[in-house]
């Protein structure tokens, strides 16, 4: 079965939690849906990503320019990553479809592995 | 019931080590209270539930779960006195719970908790807290100590811990050189105390044993900490251990060498302590261990006392009185050197150590005295010695013995027996152990 990744955006500012009763609880609600699909077998691994800006290089006339991410708002910065395996993108994205990040107004790309 | 009960109770020691390990390396060894806290409501949480729900098919899963969300509700908990360290929770979050049991974080975890700003018994006792999954009344016996007193020792342990800041990982470069020896002299200590534990606690000190070999054994599967030392430590209580058996009969009395029974020794076992010498022997540096090791494994190799190789033994207590002149591994050399020499050297050897002050209230120095003595057919200096050996610090089939022994040189006065021998194996072949047994 091939794989996918499940691209996680940070949320945008307004939908943060307010609380830490607020944050545990919905964390609650990640560990269940991460505890469930590894109890379906379909989970892979994932990893969350720091939550600075991160640096961008890009070429620059045979130099590199590496600048902080230019991000103007949270919600187009990359928060975390699934690995999750699935027949093909409707598969994937049912799965996707179930994670609480979306109810929290989080949005999620999928994107296959190209196995090699 | 009964059932899950009984399976909650033999899991609890075996999964919280790996379930603390694994929740230190996510929320910082500086957490050690909150994740001992959260393993505690884990457990208690499965004694509650399976009962009615039934085992879960994977119980280590299960309770990692379990533990990880009780962790979780005691950071929130946190937040209360300081900021919420969300980092800590997202770690929780992506963790696996099926991952515990990891050797690096084992590992990690003794380094922890035998950091050196800790005291030496401190270490030992955190080690089987935390790594160990002891509870605080099983340590207060091995330490012949009270559960506050345990309590007070290891909130100071994880008190110093907590203001240390420490990183969770295994020690790297020279710190890792300088730190493993606390690593190597806990599980010695730990192996001691169950060695040494007093009668009556022949299911705890089992256990002590069997923890301080499997602890020993870790070391020597982590490229890291894979010592010839370690390879020596975990020889020296494979050779050890495989005598558990045979050393105390039904009644919980203590087998005197000489007269255990080695059909009962386990073999396996000593086999496994020869492939860990082999190892330490093709390490650069001999270290006491390596002669402690060697000398327990002639012991081991031995097919009765009487064919044990007394001159190799003596040759071997002679490098390690080299290294470590300690007056307990003085007179462990002497007694092996009067078993390969004859009774008239070892007592000359002995009574050159008569001034050693740690000597003089060591039950074992006079009896292996009176037991030469005897030997030699100075029944009545025989029979003083053994009433200076009842004088000391001694548990009660110690003073059996000597109260036989002593009773054998009035009645048989001159006669030359053989009690030398059986006094001999009283000294233990574990050259240290004078310092619990006898005090």
């Amino acid at each position: 079965m091939p794989n996918f990744t499940l691209l996680l955006y940070r949320l945008p500012a307004s939908a943060r939690p307010s609380s830490p009763d607020e944050f545990a609880a919905r964390m609650k609600t990640y560990m269940a849906w991460t505890d469930r699909i590894r109890a379906e077998g379909r989970y892979k691994g994932g990893q969350k990503l720091m939550d600075d800006a991160g640096k961008i290089l890009t070429p620059a006339g045979g130099r590199v320019s590496i600048t902080d991410g230019p991000y103007a708002e949270s919600k187009e910065l990359l928060g975390g990553f699934y690995i999750i395996s699935a027949k093909d993108y409707d598969d994937a994205c049912q799965v996707a479809e179930t994670s609480p990040h979306l109810s929290y107004g989080g949005r999620i790309e999928v994107r296959q592995i190209h196995e090699l | 019931m009964a059932e899950a009960d009984a399976l909650a109770g033999e899991l609890f020691r075996r999964e919280a080590g790996k379930i603390a390990a694994w929740l230190a390396r996510l929320l910082g060894p500086s957490r050690l209270d909150l994740i001992e806290d959260a393993v505690q409501d884990a457990f208690a949480a499965a004694l509650a539930r399976w009962p009615d729900d039934g085992v879960p098919a994977r119980p280590s899963g299960w309770l990692a779960t379990a533990a990880r969300n009780r962790a979780l509700d005691r950071l929130k908990r946190e937040a209360r006195n300081a900021p919420f360290d969300d980092d800590a929770a997202w770690r929780l979050g992506f963790a696996d719970p099926e991952e515990t049991g990891k050797l690096d974080d084992t590992l990690a975890l003794m380094f922890v908790a035998c950091h050196p700003a800790l005291e030496r018994e401190e270490q030992t006792m955190l080690v089987l807290k935390t790594v160990c999954g002891f509870g605080v009344k099983e340590i207060a016996r091995a330490y012949l100590s009270t559960e506050e007193a345990v309590t007070q020792r290891l909130v100071r342990a994880k008190r110093k811990i907590k203001g240390l800041g420490l990183a969770f990982a295994i020690p790297e470069g020279p710190e890792l050189a300088a730190r493993l020896p606390a690593l190597i002299a806990a599980i010695y200590l730990l192996f001691n105390s169950g060695y040494t534990a007093g009668e009556g606690e022949a299911l705890l000190r089992r256990e002590l044993c069997a923890e301080a070999l499997r602890l020993a054994g870790l070391l020597t599967e982590h490229c890291a900490t894979a010592t010839g030392e370690a390879h020596a430590l975990a020889a020296l209580i494979a050779f050890h251990h495989a005598r558990a058996g045979a050393r105390t009969n039904g009644e919980g009395a203590l087998i005197l060498l000489a007269d255990q029974d080695r059909e009962a020794w386990d073999r396996t076992l000593i086999a496994r302590g020869f492939a860990h010498l082999e190892a330490a022997m093709a390490a650069p540096a001999l270290t006491p261990l390596h002669l402690e090791a060697a000398i327990a494994g002639t012991h081991a190799a031995a097919p009765s006392f009487e064919a044990t190789d007394w001159r190799m033994l003596a040759h071997y207590y002679a490098a390690l009185e080299e290294l470590k002149p300690t007056p307990v591994v003085r007179l462990n050399a002497a007694v092996a050197f009067a078993q390969a020499e004859g009774p008239a050297a070892g007592l000359a050897r002995l009574d050159a150590l008569a001034g050693a002050r740690k000597l003089a209230r060591y039950a074992l120095y006079h009896a292996a005295r009176g037991s030469l003595l005897q030997k030699l057919g100075r029944g009545a200096e025989a029979a003083e010695a053994f009433t200076a050996a009842l004088a000391c610090p001694i548990t009660e089939p110690e003073r059996a013995h000597l109260e036989r022994e002593r009773a054998a040189c009035t009645a048989a006065r001159g006669q030359v027996n053989s009690t030398a021998e059986i006094s001999m194996s009283i000294v233990s072949p574990f050259p240290e152990s004078g310092k619990t047994s006898a005090s």
